[in-house]
């Protein structure tokens, strides 16, 4: 819209927007989302100031709490990874959410039988087991776009929405379902299985090593290798792909398969870190809030590590938040949503500038 | 089964039950293919459904007026798509991201406010449902009778909105204009006539029939919100519009081919054959990815799909 919204301005698109301009936008977005956040607080009968503190303390209050936060950032981190490796290169791939669940079905799948072997046999199978699982899945999407040219924006809602199904299909009175028990989900994994803990008294397990590591790997991987190069490419210069001769079929299939390959080590580390068992509560909502995680850090590996802290700390925040003012804890989901709004509004409004014009037409 | 299929009573509630399953789909699906037709592609649809069917029942709980809460979807998926048009029209952020956006937006916001406003989220207070409005004359015509025309009031309005979308889209000069912003905005813009103004009006109508959809679901189906009532709903109705190759009329012959599934299922449930559930449910995803492989290209989607309109220069 050229004409701006007031009659005498103009929004004029700026042609070299300066870092400075960027990043005291992004300030802005927040505090603007803060401020928006205070209101939900005040709609919920709460003081939005008492409220805040609440939040700050159950993330970052003691040692427990903080390596608590870290605990709910790793599964965020490899979601956030997920949709970064796949948004570098404009493929927008939704389906995380489904990913998580494939990886910890797949691993449950591989694994289960093998109770009572050693932890040395066990967790390579999990780690493993869950990367094929994600991968795969995501790339049957990649599939459906290379073959029958299916927008993988669609056919990753719905290989959403199908597997959740599938998991239900196979907890509730299935073969997977506990002896005995009355919910759906699966018995308790066997110990030589579980991802252990780094410090005594804390549930802050491997999984968290393993997601800064692929976060590494991945930076690498973008940066410094000629897969990286073609993501890179793909996302900002397609046609210079094609002239050169390269099959974006190829790209399209791997950098799927890489992209939900993240994804699906989130459902190990909720299932084998976490929970134990295998259930639908345990992998949930990780997927969507993997793609507000990407965005916020840029797309960039570290600033995704730091967005998923951020989230973590959030999540757990939210939790004493409740006990100790009543607010209710649903409210964070309604933040990531504000919170990425308001990001991609004050990134986009750093690109113009509103100006006086001298003549209107 | 077949045979217990096949009866005539059998066969007339499965149809009529389609019809009124296919209601609020037919309507995101109408105001989104008004909105991709326009050249936005609008992903938020489910979270705007979502935020519809929850106004919808706060202000029908509230002020006990269901036509109340009715006002309250189609302002509330009017909001909801107004944020989302400035963000990609005005702003052109990327549409798809923007979208999901919108779809968190509307999950987290009815999820904590439901939370916030009843004490007991998992058992919140029933309305009245709108009854079912038989239309004189025309409800007493054997088979058509009970499958078509004793629906609710929101059922005839979907309907009717098919020939009516059609009507503007492709008889109408302001319909004529609409569809150039999907195909070729800058003929538009060098005319003089505003590309944005368009494409905001294509889109907050489609949030206001998204909003629609939303309030049938709780106010002539469920009764009460739940959480995520729209269960992939919005996505199907973006599916359909692809599946309609962006034609009101084939998105209608779409809709109903979803829906008649869905209403199967429920049959199939209702006589007790021994299926898994979750295959049933999972049905209409596999449905909507198989129709989508058959359907090979996207013949039909207009040219500028997606694509934020830029001045040259500007």
């Amino acid at each position: 819209m050229s004409r701006g919204a007031f009659s005498g301005w103009r929004l004029e698109p700026l042609a070299d927007v300066p870092l400075r301009r960027r990043a005291l936008a992004a300030a802005s977005a927040l505090t603007l989302a803060a401020l928006l956040c205070g209101l939900l607080f005040l709609a919920a009968g709460a003081n939005p100031f008492l409220a805040f503190a609440a939040l700050v303390k159950g993330a970052f209050g003691s040692w427990r709490t903080a390596t608590e936060t870290l605990v709910k950032a790793t599964p965020l981190i490899f979601t956030g990874l997920a949709a970064a490796v796949a948004f570098r290169a404009r493929l927008w791939n939704i389906g995380a959410e489904g990913q998580v669940f494939a990886g910890a079905m797949f691993a449950y799948w591989v694994q289960h039988g093998l109770a009572g072997q050693p932890m040395a046999l066990q967790l390579p199978v999990v780690v493993l087991g869950a990367m094929a699982g994600g991968a795969l899945y995501a790339a049957l999407a990649g599939v459906l776009r290379t073959a029958f040219r299916i927008d993988e924006v669609i056919s990753t809602v719905m290989l959403n929405y199908i597997i959740v199904y599938m998991l239900s299909m196979l907890l509730l009175k299935g073969p997977w379902s506990e002896a005995g028990g009355f919910f759906e989900q699966t018995a308790k994994v066997d110990p030589g299985s579980i991802l252990p803990a780094l410090f005594p008294g804390s549930r802050l397990h491997l999984g968290f090593l393993l997601a800064l590591a692929a976060a590494f790997l991945v930076q690498v991987l973008i940066t410094r290798t000629p897969l990286g190069y073609e993501i890179r490419a793909m996302g900002s210069n397609l046609r210079a792909l094609q002239v050169q001769g390269t099959s974006t079929v190829r790209i399209v299939l791997v950098v799927m398969a890489l992209s939900g390959l993240l994804a699906g080590l989130a459902g190990a580390t909720e299932v084998y870190g976490v929970h134990y068992r295998l259930k639908s509560g345990a992998v949930a909502g990780y997927g969507y809030a993997g793609i507000v995680v990407a965005i916020l850090g840029g797309l960039r590996p570290w600033g995704v590590v730091c967005a998923a802290i951020l989230f973590g700390a959030l999540v757990n925040g939210a939790t004493y938040m409740q006990i100790a003012t009543g607010v209710p804890s649903a409210l964070i989901y309604a933040i990531e949503a504000i919170i990425l709004l308001f990001y991609l509004a004050g990134w986009a409004a750093s690109g113009f500038r509103l100006r006086r014009a001298a003549h209107v037409r | 089964m077949f045979a217990e299929l096949m009866e005539a009573s059998v066969v007339i509630s499965v149809l009529a039950a389609t019809i009124r399953i296919a209601t609020p789909v037919l309507l995101a699906a109408l105001g989104e293919l008004v909105a991709e037709r326009a050249g936005v592609y609008n992903m938020g649809v489910e979270g705007t459904m979502l935020m519809g069917a929850f106004t919808a029942y706060l202000a029908a709980s509230a002020s006990g007026s269901l036509w109340l809460g009715v006002g309250a979807a189609l302002m509330t998926g009017a909001l909801a798509s107004l944020v989302f048009a400035f963000l990609v029209i005005t702003l052109r952020i990327e549409q798809i991201v923007t979208g999901l956006a919108i779809n968190l937006l509307g999950s987290g916001l009815t999820v904590f406010w439901l939370r916030a406003a009843f004490a007991d989220a998992d058992q919140t207070p029933t309305i009245p449902l709108f009854a079912a409005l038989p239309l004189p004359g025309l409800a007493d015509l054997p088979w058509i009778g009970p499958v078509v025309f004793q629906q609710k009031a929101l059922t005839y309005v979907a309907l009717l909105a098919v020939p009516a979308v059609w009507f503007f889209l492709f008889r109408t000069r302001p319909g004529l204009d609409l569809r150039c912003c999907g195909e070729n905005p800058k003929a538009l813009d060098i005319k003089g006539h505003s590309v944005a103004a368009r494409q905001y009006a294509a889109v907050v109508f489609g949030g206001a029939m998204a909003g629609l959809g939303g309030a049938f679901l709780t106010l002539a189906a469920s009764a009460r919100f739940v959480p995520e009532i729209t269960n992939g709903r919005g996505w199907l109705a973006i599916v359909i519009v692809i599946a309609g190759m962006w034609r009101p009329v084939p998105v209608l012959l779409a809709t109903l081919a979803f829906s008649f599934l869905d209403a199967l299922q429920l049959q199939i449930q209702g006589i007790g054959i021994t299926v898994p559930y979750q295959l049933l449910l999972a049905a209409p995803y596999v449905f909507a990815l198989v129709v989508l492989a058959l359907r090979r290209s996207h013949s039909g989607a207009p040219a500028r799909l997606g694509i934020a309109y830029r001045r040259e220069g500007g």
